[in-house]
């Protein structure tokens, strides 16, 4: 297992040299005041210039020093960071692709996208973050605290009397708002309600309901403006708070620092100087509390990236590499399939055989369970029950290159990809030739295609649903398979597109072909058609059997008949 | 109307801006002055500051020379004014904090609802199609930059200001000499900082596009994953993402390194002017023009000018991705809204719907509807078929006026319906569309949407008549569910019943249909039916079909090609015509 950290192991020595840095920063940049202090109790107060220049020329270089220390931090803490987020991506990436649907059904894709891009992101700036200024806090805070002592006054309680009141009245603030954070937390969500809006102008129209929405909007966006002002009304005391030290804390050393003047325990160079650390330790404590604060957000991200590592991956590998014969048949035994927090089998007790030269054929409505099936011929999701054997071997103990190498599917959402017309074909086929191309987009009545260096824009968004269609099933073509599976392939075909494109798959004789489809003249002429109910074979048979004996399929073939199918 | 329209002008931004501003008048004034008041506050602070050291000095200097003390009572005094600085201080910036921003919020969210107000009073070809997601962004990635910059970065720029005059002019009374070395000491760190804002910016806009590529693919490889695993693909996509997120972070760094050293910079500068108004200080002390405690005033001006330098370069980016986001917004209210001149009411239907050379085009070269003709009589059925991009949903939607035809007119008992008041001519039709549009609440308010004012009673009998009651009562909360984004949570065909018992009770005259049923089984297919049946009962109704059932009972099928009637007739009438209806149905027969 891989853990989050794991990407940071390679820049150990790194961020070694990063600390080491801060340390000599804090160092140069706590020796400042004390000269301050010099000049006072010794330069002005003896008339003595040439010590003020000496001092001065030291703070000077002290200055340089710590400027110079702090950009190499941040050169190297950048780099480490930017470092860290592309290895993890990395690792996330190659993690995800080794998903299965399982994994997917548990982590929705949108958000893999997030935890891929902007959680790491997030991920990187808070590890920039603790190099830049949280791993300094406490150095200055310590080095801050070991520097009063040694200018020999006792007045850190007003530091730490401070430090009580700034955190107490926080937490009361911070707890002030909690009640409003959960009012608007529960609102309904601004942005949905202009989404649902703008995508239901013509229903908002034609009921005449403008009025209706834009009340609701209004009460909603009055609330919103409410909560975050009562709020603000809280918040807004956090700032005189932040400021607590520069102001009231340097008045309470003054004043009790001027006892100690008095008896002749400290000098006023001195005094000085311990202004200048205490507000140094106080302001770095600041940073680490209003860290603090932020951690439980900044947990969110690394858990979920955490929960994208650590998933066990439900499909395992096999181990036999090749298929000895080129003509292979697959089949189901009994399989049933449950999804992993349903109750109810997805699939219950699945039996057939795909063979060479044979078209198998699904029919069954929405929510049955075709798709199922085909997804689990290439082992996108492994059966609950039963086996699924291709030459007599059960398919997981098979290397799942090898598996897949066989088959070729095209999938229900035709997943077209940005690039050119060329380079969606060549997924399925890396060497295919121009001419081979060509000829899969032929077959595939992919007659709208003018080069093969055609531009496909972000998801094929620039071809229709048919089209999309088209291309898929010239990519599945393409490569050459032993078993060719099409989910819903020909939904968005008129008759006669579909009857050329299902006339030219008969090149490709050898293979077996499964077709899954709500569409009684998709599969009519398979030679062996499954009716699928629930998840279950309730029949099979050719179409004419079909017809005859079972009762679900003509009430398809009734419903069917009944719709009009103009050309598309 | 799109994302590239003509800019305003910064002129203009501001303009729009001050005349929103005018409204909270008086909150801006009030919160101005409290700025005022409380930056000179803080300001006056590191002066007495200053006298409180002089006197420490003082009475440590005739301790050491045993001829007194420290001045006590003064210091104390001088400690007191200080503590109540520091209280009217953070008063006054709280009142100023708190009425600017609250000012600042009320126009940011008065405008949203202008917006919301502006996309419902659009004409509908303003939000369809390409232009739902750049109004989408309006809402979102516009309304929050414009949100940032107005209300935090616009209170800050205001007290930045201020803080800076004030605390120049403070400087400049007490000593003109160390004023100087302050201004030099900040003017050289915001020189160096702007000369490196323009490194970082190059890589930050090298860096912004490669990663808006990465996540496309990302999102594809994603997306797609079966295609990508079925295909063996795996090791090329990994092969071209590590590619991409290299060249990612080779710029990220650099741009990150190069702002980070802002802070780095600013730090010297703070350091550097530290160590020079010390070493200054105890010259000119020396000299005796200048008193020691002068030093730490100047120590603290120091501060006081660097802060907020420093907010102005995060500012900066802010701000212009405020006016960027200004510049659309306001523009956007500008947006021509739907005409509705005429407030004639259309009060009843009682003969017939007359469409005389209708013409129509969403664009002015390519015509949808083409020289159209139908005249309709009350109670008809009928029904239009034709292929994909026809025209069929169009005319159904010129007739509620969701488009104005080009040439042409359509009557309602005579009178062009261009005369009546939309809101009207919308009311007495009834419209339900193969995308079912649902909102966020109860089923029940679903429903009522139809009717604002009828009662429980009357929506259970709507969803019973629209077949919908029967799955309603299945469901865990029944009328009361709620349904998410839309009814996510229900099936295609169930959305579809809602819609069908919205539409019946609203109880329009005249119905538009479309019959599209392509994601739905079989089952739920009839339960359709049957509930459109129910709701056509007695109404003259315009049906785009796709069921030969529905075709054969029209009183008047219309064949439409290209924005143009192929045939029309009933079902006998067009079989006998042996045209496109006859060869459409004869192909599915053989099929």
């Amino acid at each position: 297992m891989v853990s989050i950290i794991s990407p940071l192991k390679k820049n150990i020595k790194t961020i070694l040299i990063i600390i080491s840095l801060l340390v000599l920063e804090a160092y140069f940049t706590l020796q400042l005041p004390e000269y301050t202090s010099n000049i006072v109790d010794i330069g002005v107060a003896n008339g003595d210039i040439a010590y003020i220049y000496s001092a001065g020329t030291t703070m000077i270089m002290l200055t340089i020093l710590a400027i110079i220390t702090g950009i190499l931090v941040s050169f190297f803490s950048c780099k480490v960071a930017s470092e860290y987020s592309q290895n993890l991506r990395i690792l996330i990436f190659s993690k995800v692709l080794k998903f299965s649907n399982h994994e997917f059904n548990n982590i929705s894709k949108g958000t893999l996208i997030t935890r891929t891009t902007n959680d790491v992101s997030y991920i990187q700036m808070i590890l920039e973050w603790v190099f830049d200024v949280i791993i300094l806090a406490p150095i200055m805070t310590i080095g801050g605290v070991i520097k009063t002592i040694q200018l020999g006054t006792n007045l850190y309680w007003i530091i730490l009397m401070i430090l009580i009141i700034i955190i107490f009245f926080m937490y009361l603030l911070l707890k002030k708002t909690i009640p409003y954070l959960v009012i608007l937390d529960k609102m309904p969500d601004i942005k949905g309600m202009v989404r649902e809006i703008i995508t239901g102008m013509d229903v908002i129209k034609t009921f005449v309901r403008e009025d209706y929405e834009s009340k609701k909007f209004k009460e909603t966006n009055d609330k919103y403006k409410e909560g975050r002002d009562s709020i603000r009304r809280y918040i807004l005391f956090l700032n005189p708070l932040m400021t607590l030290h520069s102001s009231i804390m340097i008045v309470s050393i003054l004043f009790f620092g001027s006892f100690q003047i008095e008896s002749g325990t400290i000098l006023t160079g001195d005094l000085i100087a311990f202004i200048q650390y205490a507000t140094q330790i106080v302001s770095s404590i600041l940073i680490i509390i209003s860290f603090a604060k932020s951690l439980p957000d900044l947990v969110l991200p690394i858990k979920r990236v955490k929960q994208v590592l650590d998933t066990e991956l439900s499909i395992v590998d096999g181990e036999i590499g090749t298929i000895d014969e080129r003509k292979s048949t697959i089949e189901f035994k009994n399989v049933s399939f449950k999804y992993s927090k349903s109750e109810t089998d997805a699939l219950t007790n699945i039996n057939f055989k795909l063979e060479p030269g044979k078209t198998v054929a699904i029919i069954g409505g929405i929510g049955s369970g075709k798709s199922t099936i085909l997804n689990l011929i290439p082992r996108f999701q492994d059966p609950s029950a039963g086996e699924i054997l291709i030459n007599g071997e059960n398919i997981k103990n098979l290397k799942l290159k090898t598996l897949r190498e066989r088959i070729s599917l095209s999938p229900q959402n035709p997943c077209i990809f940005k690039g050119t017309v060329k380079s969606n074909m060549t997924l399925s086929d890396p060497n295919a030739s121009d001419e081979n191309i060509r000829y899969a987009l032929e077959k595939a009545n992919a007659n709208f295609i003018g080069s093969l260096d055609d531009e496909v824009l972000i998801e094929g968004s620039n071809f229709s649903g048919g089209q999309k269609q088209c291309l898929s099933i010239a990519r599945s073509i393409l490569k050459d398979a032993d078993f060719y599976l099409f989910d819903d392939s020909f939904s968005s075909f008129d008759l006669n597109t579909e009857k050329i494109i299902k006339n030219n798959l008969k090149e490709l004789k050898d293979s077996s072909i499964l077709i899954a489809s709500q569409k009684i003249s998709t599969i009519k002429d398979a030679d062996e058609i499954l009716v699928l109910d629930d998840g279950q074979i309730v029949n099979s048979g050719s179409h004419n059997k079909l017809v005859e004996s079972c009762e679900i399929y003509r009430e398809i073939v009734k419903s069917q008949s009944d719709t009009l199918n103009e050309g598309i | 109307m799109n994302p590239q329209e003509n800019k305003m002008g910064l002129g203009k931004i501001i303009k729009t801006v001050w005349k929103l501003m005018r409204i909270h008048r008086t909150k801006f004034i009030f919160s101005g002055f409290c700025a005022i008041l409380s930056i000179l506050c803080s300001v006056i602070t590191p002066i007495i500051l200053g006298d409180a050291i002089n006197i420490l000095l003082d009475g440590s200097l005739r301790i050491m020379n045993h001829t007194g003390t420290i001045d006590f009572p003064k210091l104390f005094y001088i400690l007191f004014i200080i503590g109540t600085l520091y209280f009217l201080k953070n008063i006054f910036s709280y009142l100023y904090e708190y009425y600017t921003k609250r000012a600042a919020s009320d126009i940011i969210y008065a405008l949203r609802e202008r917006m919301v107000n502006k996309v419902l009073s659009l004409p509908m070809d303003s939000v369809e199609g390409n232009h739902r997601g750049y109004l989408f962004s309006l809402f979102t990635v516009e309304f929050s930059l414009l949100n940032t910059a107005f209300i935090s970065s616009f209170s800050k720029l205001t007290i930045t200001l201020i803080t800076i005059i004030l605390t120049l002019s403070f400087m400049i009374i007490v000593n003109i000499w160390m004023a100087i070395i302050v201004v030099l000491v900040v003017l050289l760190t915001s020189g160096i900082i702007s000369m490196l804002l323009k490194f970082s910016q190059r890589h930050y806009h090298k860096q912004i596009a490669i990663e808006a590529d990465t996540i496309g693919q990302v999102e594809e490889i994603y997306v797609g994953q079966e295609v990508v695993r079925s295909f063996n693909y795996e090791e090329q996509a990994l092969e071209e993402f590590i590619h991409n997120v290299k060249v990612w972070n080779n710029h990220e760094w650099k741009s990150r390194f190069f702002s980070s050293l802002n802070y780095q910079i600013m730090n010297f500068g703070n350091n550097l002017g530290f160590v020079l108004v010390a070493i200054f200080g105890g010259i000119l002390v020396i000299q005796g023009t200048m008193s020691v405690g002068r030093i730490l005033t100047f120590i603290e001006y120091l501060n006081n000018f660097e802060d907020p330098l420093q907010q102005i370069t995060e500012m900066y980016p802010q701000l212009q991705g405020g006016i960027v986001a200004a510049d659309r917004i306001f523009n956007f209210l500008e947006t021509e809204e739907e005409e509705n001149p005429s407030d004639k009411e259309l009060k009843s239907f009682k003969d017939k719907i007359i469409f005389e050379n209708v013409s129509f085009g969403y664009t002015e070269d390519k015509k949808i509807i083409d020289n159209f003709n139908l005249t309709v009589k009350k109670g008809e059925k009928i029904v239009i078929i034709g292929e994909n991009g026809a025209g069929k949903t169009t005319l159904l939607k010129l007739l509620m006026r969701l488009y104005d035809i080009d040439s042409g007119k359509i009557t309602i008992d005579g009178v062009n319906i261009n005369e009546y008041d939309k809101h009207s001519l919308r009311s007495f039709i009834g419209m339900v569309l193969q995308e079912s549009w649902l909102f966020s609440d109860t089923i029940e308010e679903n429903i009522r949407y139809g009717n604002l004012e009828s009662t429980y009673d009357e929506i259970l009998t709507a969803s019973k008549q629209a077949n919908a009651d029967a799955f309603i009562r299945k469901l865990p909360d029944k009328y009361k569910t709620i349904l998410k984004e839309g009814g996510n949570n229900l099936s295609q065909g169930q959305k579809q019943l809602l819609t069908i018992a919205r539409t019946i009770i609203s109880q329009k005259e005249i119905l538009v249909l479309d019959e599209a049923t392509s994601n739905v089984d079989t089952r739920t297919e009839l339960l359709i039916q049957e509930a459109l049946d129910k709701l056509m009962e007695n109404k003259t109704s315009f049906i785009v079909a796709h069921r030969l059932s529905t075709v054969r009972n029209a009183d008047k099928i219309i064949v439409l090609g290209k924005g143009r009637i192929i045939e029309q007739g009933n079902h006998e009438e067009l079989l006998a015509q042996k045209g496109y209806y006859y060869n459409t149905l004869k192909s599915q027969k053989n099929s």
